[in-house]
C-alpha cells in the first residue's frame, strides 16, 4: 500500500531524546510548528519508574528493558576491514535508548564540558607540540566552534538539569576545589556538589596529596529543590544506587522527560508521535534538499510526513544509519578516504581500577549516585605535557560510587577464580571494602574506523543493518595504559588499601570486544567542521550536501573527547538552535559556502 | 502429577552429603514452588544442572547456587521470554566468528541450555561423581575448544550462558525464584530496594544492617513470579 501523506509541518524532528525533546522546546516557542516521530513507546517518571519496581537489577540492567530492542535494531561489527562483520545479537558495550526520552531516562547524570583545546585538537597539538606529533594515522580535526561559542549553551544545559558541582575556574578566577583545568564559566552551577561516601572521599585525599587537583563530578543528580528555566521542578537525590539503566521516579536525575518534555507537551506548536519508525528521509528531486520522512506508524501502515526543516536526533550510531540508507551526505569509503557519512567514528577508552580495602573502611556500595565521584582531570586532554609520551589525548581518573546492585557489582581482587568456594568467599569479602576507579580516555579516530551498511543482515523494517568497523587505535591503547598506571599510583596511596587491580579494556594486544559493557558514548559518523570535505556538517550542525537537515547528538564530534558526551553534545545542540532560530528559519539557505 | 512431586527431592537425588536435605528456611516462591514440576527442564536436566551449579556456588558458611533457587531461576527464565529469545536478534545466516562479536548461536538460550546438556549427557553422568570429580569435570567444560554435539556452536558459548544464569539466579529480587531467602544478598549485605540513603551516605564506615528487602517485600507466595515481559 501506498504512504499515507500528511499535512506539511514546519519542522519534523526524528527521535525523542534529550536532542530531539530539546530542539523541539526551542523550535516550537520560536513558533515554528514542531512533529516528534519516536521509535518506542510513552513512558513517565511519575508512572513508569517509581520503587520499588523500578528497582529491578535483573529487568533493567541484565535484560535492557529500557533500551534499544535488537531483534528490531541493530548493528553488525568487526574489528578490522578483514573480518565478517557479524550482528550484535545481544546488548553489551553499549545501550542506546528507546521511547519516551531516549538514552536520557536511564543515563548516569555525569555532566561534562569540552575543554577549550579538545574543540581545536588539531590546531592546539601542532602549535603547542609541532605539526609531525599528531600521528599520521590519526584523522584528528578541530571542531569549527570554540569554547567561547559553546560556553552560554554549556551553562544554560547545566541550568536545565540543575547540575551540581563546584566551578574551577570562575570567569578565569582558578578555584581549588574544583577542576582547575576547565574553561572559564560564566557562573557557578546551580546547585552545589553531592555528598560523598567513604571510598570517593579516600580517593580524593590521596589523589591531592600526591598534587593532582581532586573535585566533585560535575552532577545532574540534582542536591537540593531546584526549578530549571523551563519552570521544571526537581527534588534532591536520595543516592538509591538505581541510576544508570534506570529511570528517576524521585524527580532527581535530570532527565529529558521531566525537565523538558512535560514543559513543552500542550504548547500548541508541539506534536509527538510514539510508535512511529522513521525508515527513510526523502529528498527532493535535485538532491538539494529534504522532503519528509517516511515512518511505520503504530498501526504498521507508512506514512509521509512532509516538513520544511528536518532536525536528525536518532542517537549518534542511528542518524549516521538513517543518513546511509536515505542516501544524505556521500559515504565514507576507506578505500579511497572520501566521504564523509560514517567517516570517523569513535569509542570510549576504558580501563578501571579496584582497590580493596581493609575491613575497617565501610563503604556501603549499594548507597549511590549516576554521578556520584571524586574525579581529577589532571590527565586528561591536553592538562599534561605530551611532548615525551607518544600519544594525543587523555582521561579523566575517577572514584565512583553508583551502585552496589549484586548481579553487577561483584569486585574481586586479583587472582581470584571465576567461580567456586574463593571466588563466593573473594565476592562476599569485598563487596562492602572496595573503591571503583575508571579511567574514562578520549578515542582518536582513524580512517580505518567507520560505519558504513551491512551487505548481508537486515533490521526488521528489511534496511540494510549498520556496519561497525572499530578497533583501538594504538595511540589510544598508549595512552589509556599510561593513565591508568596514573590511576594505579593514586590507588595505591589511598589509605586502607590492602591491593589494587587493574584491567584495561584497550591493552596492547587485545581488540575492542563488543560484549562487556563499556559505554553508550558511540561518537562521530557525521561530523561537524568548516570542510565539506572531512565533515557531514557544518559548523552550525546544517549538513554541508542538504541545507534543511540539521544535525544532533555525539556523531557530530570529531574524535572523542575524554568526557562523557552529553554535556558536549547539549551545547551543540542549544548553538545549532540558537542559529536555527536567529539565522536559518527567517532565511532559509546553506549558512556556509562550501 | 503426582501429589508427592518435589523438586527439592528430585534434586536432592544428586546431592552430596545431604547437603541439599539441609537447604535452612526455604522462603516465599521457592518454598510454594516446590511441588510444581519444572515449568522447562526435565528432572534429568534439573539435576544435570544442580551438580554444575553447585560448583559454581558451593555451599560454605552461605548456601549452595542450588540451594539458593538458581536451578528454579534457570528453569523460570528458559521458560519464558528471555529463554525462548526476546532481545536476541536471530536472523540468518549464522556464522561463529570471533569473541569479540559476542552471540552468535543460532537458537535462543533455551535451545542452547537443552542441546548443550544433551551432549553433555550424551557422554556421561557427571551428577554420579564426586565434588572433586564434578569439579575437575566443570574446568574441563571452561576449557573445552570444541562444539557442542555436531553443531558449530562452541562449549564456551553454553559455558558462559550457565555461568552467567547461575549468578543471576542467586543475586536477582526473589520474584525470579532464586535468591532463595535472600541467599545471594544476605551473603554480600545488600539490602535491596530500601534506596533511601540521604541521610547515610556520607556517614562514613557505618554499617547499614537493614535486613534485605525485595520488590515484592518478601510478600510470597501472593505474588506470583513476574514474567519478564516479551518486548
Ligand atoms: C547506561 C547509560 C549511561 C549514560 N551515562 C551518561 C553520563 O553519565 N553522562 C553523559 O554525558 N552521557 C551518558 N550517557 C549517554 C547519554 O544517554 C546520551 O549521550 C544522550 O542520551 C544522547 O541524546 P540523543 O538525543 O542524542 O539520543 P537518545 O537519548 O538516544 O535519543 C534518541 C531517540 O531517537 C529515537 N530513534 C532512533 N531512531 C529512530 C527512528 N528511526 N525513528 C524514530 N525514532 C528514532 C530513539 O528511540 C531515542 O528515543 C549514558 C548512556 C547510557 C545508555
Amino acid at each position: 500500500m501506498a504512504p499515507t501523506t500528511l499535512p506539511r509541518t514546519d519542522v519534523l524532528i526524528i527521535g525523542g531524546g534529550w536532542t530531539g525533546l530539546t530542539a523541539a522546546y526551542e523550535l516550537a516557542h520560536a513558533g515554528q510548528r514542531c512533529v516528534i516521530l519516536e521509535r518506542g513507546e510513552h513512558r513517565h517518571d511519575a508512572t513508569s519508574f517509581a520503587g520499588p519496581e523500578e528497582h529491578d537489577e535483573m529487568k533493567y540492567a541484565i535484560r535492557h528493558h529500557h533500551m534499544v530492542d535488537v531483534t528490531k535494531e541493530t548493528l553488525t561489527f568487526r574489528n578490522d576491514r578483514g573480518q565478517q562483520a557479524l550482528p550484535m545479537r545481544r546488548l553489551g558495550s553499549f545501550l542506546p535508548g528507546s521511547g519516551l526520552g531516549g538514552a536520557g531516562i536511564h543515563w548516569n547524570g555525569q555532566l561534562w564540558r569540552a575543554l577549550p583545546s579538545d574543540l581545536e585538537m588539531r590546531t592546539h597539538y601542532e602549535n603547542r607540540y609541532g605539526s609531525q606529533f599528531i600521528p599520521e594515522d590519526l584523522s584528528v580535526q578541530d571542531w569549527g566552534v570554540t569554547y567561547d561559542e559553546l560556553e552560554p549553551h554549556y551553562d544554560f544545559f547545566e541550568q536545565i538539569c540543575g547540575a551540581a558541582g563546584y566551578a574551577g575556574n570562575l570567569q578565569g578566577e582558578r578555584r581549588d576545589g574544583g577542576n582547575v583545568f576547565e574553561g572559564p564559566r560564566s557562573q557557578d552551577y546551580p546547585n552545589p556538589a553531592m555528598k560523598q561516601p567513604i571510598s570517593n572521599t579516600l580517593f580524593g585525599r590521596s589523589a591531592e596529596s600526591m598534587g593532582l587537583h581532586p573535585f566533585p563530578i560535575p552532577s545532574a543528580n540534582v542536591t537540593r529543590e531546584y526549578e530549571n528555566p523551563y519552570g521544571a521542578k526537581l527534588h534532591p537525590c536520595t543516592y538509591c544506587g538505581f541510576c544508570e539503566r534506570f529511570g528517576c521516579g524521585y524527580f532527581a536525575k535530570a532527565d529529558p522527560i521531566i525537565c523538558v518534555y512535560d514543559r513543552v507537551k500542550e504548547h500548541e506548536n508541539f506534536e509527538i508521535r510514539f510508535e512511529s519508525q522513521v525508515l527513510r528521509i526523502e529528498k527532493s528531486e535535485d538532491g538539494q534538499t529534504a522532503t519528509g520522512a517516511l515512518y511505520l506508524g503504530p498501526d504498521g501502515r507508512e506514512y509521509f510526513q512532509p516538513a520544511d526543516t528536518i532536525c536528525m536526533n536518532a542517537y549518534a550510531l542511528w542518524n549516521v544509519h538513517l543518513m546511509l540508507v536515505s542516501g544524505l551526505g556521500k559515504p565514507y569509503d576507506p578505500k579511497t578516504r572520501t566521504g564523509v557519512v560514517g567517516r570517523n567514528y569513535a569509542y570510549q577508552t576504558i580501563a578501571s581500577v579496584d582497590a580493596f580495602f581493609d575491613d575497617s573502611v565501610i563503604t556501603n556500595p549499594f548507597m549511590g549516585a549516576g554521578a556520584l565521584g571524586v574525579v581529577v582531570d589532571d590527565y586528561n586532554g591536553d592538562n599534561f605535557d605530551h611532548s615525551d609520551l607518544g600519544f594525543v589525548g587523555g582521561g579523566y581518573i575517577a572514584c565512583k560510587q553508583y551502585h552496589g546492585r549484586p548481579i553487577g557489582y561483584q569486585p574481586v581482587p586479583e587472582g581470584t577464580p571465576r567461580w567456586g568456594l574463593e571466588w563466593k568467599r573473594a565476592v562476599r569479602e569485598n563487596y562492602g571494602h572496595h573503591g571503583d576507579i575508571v579511567v574514562h580516555g578520549s578515542s582518536m579516530p582513524t580512517p580505518e574506523n567507520y560505519l558504513d551498511l551491512d551487505p548481508t543482515w537486515t533490521d526488521a523494517f528489511g534496511r540494510p543493518l549498520l556496519r561497525m568497523t572499530f578497533n583501538f587505535p594504538d595511540n589510544d591503547r598508549r595512552m589509556s595504559d599510561y593513565v591508568m598506571h596514573r590511576a594505579v599510583e593514586i590507588a595505591e596511596n589511598m589509605e586502607h588499601v590492602r591491593s589494587v587491580k587493574s584491567t584495561n579494556l584497550a591493552a596492547v594486544g587485545s581488540n575492542y570486544n563488543i560484549v562487556p559493557y563499556q559505554t553508550t558514548h558511540n561518537t562521530g559518523g557525521a561530523v561537524i567542521g568548516t570542510d565539506p570535505a572531512t565533515s557531514a556538517v557544518n559548523r552550525y550542525g546544517q549538513m554541508w550536501d542538504h541545507h534543511n537537515v540539521f544535525v544532533f547528538g555525539a556523531c557530530l564530534f570529531p574524535q572523542n573527547l575524554g568526557y562523557n558526551p552529553t554535556g558536549p553534545l547539549m551545547g551543540l545542540a542549544y548553538w545549532t538552535l540558537h542559529h536555527m532560530k536567529n539565522d536559518y528559519l527567517p532565511n532559509p539557505r546553506p549558512l556556509m559556502d562550501a | 502429577m503426582p501429589a508427592e512431586y518435589s523438586r527439592r527431592a528430585v534434586l536432592g537425588q544428586i546431592a552430596l552429603g545431604g547437603a541439599l536435605a539441609t537447604a535452612g528456611p526455604a522462603g516465599h516462591a521457592f518454598a510454594a514452588l516446590d511441588d510444581r514440576p519444572w515449568f522447562f527442564l526435565t528432572d534429568n536436566e534439573a539435576r544435570w544442572l544442580a551438580a554444575i551449579v553447585d560448583v559454581f556456588i558451593p555451599a560454605d558458611e552461605y548456601p549452595s547456587a542450588t540451594q539458593a533457587g538458581v536451578v528454579d531461576y534457570i528453569d523460570f527464565q528458559m521458560a519464558t521470554h528471555y529463554g525462548k529469545g526476546a532481545r536476541l536478534y536471530l536472523q540468518e545466516p549464522f556464522s561463529q566468528g570471533a569473541p569479540e562479536q559476542g552471540y552468535q548461536a543460532p537458537c535462543p538460550p533455551a535451545e542452547l541450555l537443552r542441546r548443550g546438556i544433551a551432549a553433555a549427557l550424551a557422554e556421561g553422568d557427571v551428577t554420579a561423581q564426586d565434588a572433586a570429580g564434578r569439579e575437575r569435570y566443570v574446568q574441563a567444560m571452561s576449557e573445552a575448544q570444541g562444539n557442542i554435539d555436531d553443531s558449530d556452536v562452541p562449549v564456551g558459548t553454553f559455558f558462559t550462558e550457565l555461568l552467567s544464569l547461575t549468578n543471576e539466579g542467586c543475586f536477582a529480587d526473589p520474584i525470579y525464584m532464586g535468591n532463595n531467602a535472600y541467599a545471594g544478598w544476605e551473603m554480600v549485605g545488600f539490602p535491596g530496594a530500601h534506596a533511601y540513603y540521604l541521610s547515610f551516605v556520607d556517614k562514613h564506615n557505618r554499617p547499614f544492617d537493614k535486613p534485605p528487602m525485595g520488590i515484592a517485600h518478601g510478600e510470597y507466595p501472593h505474588t506470583f513470579p513476574r514474567i519478564v515481559g516479551g518486548s
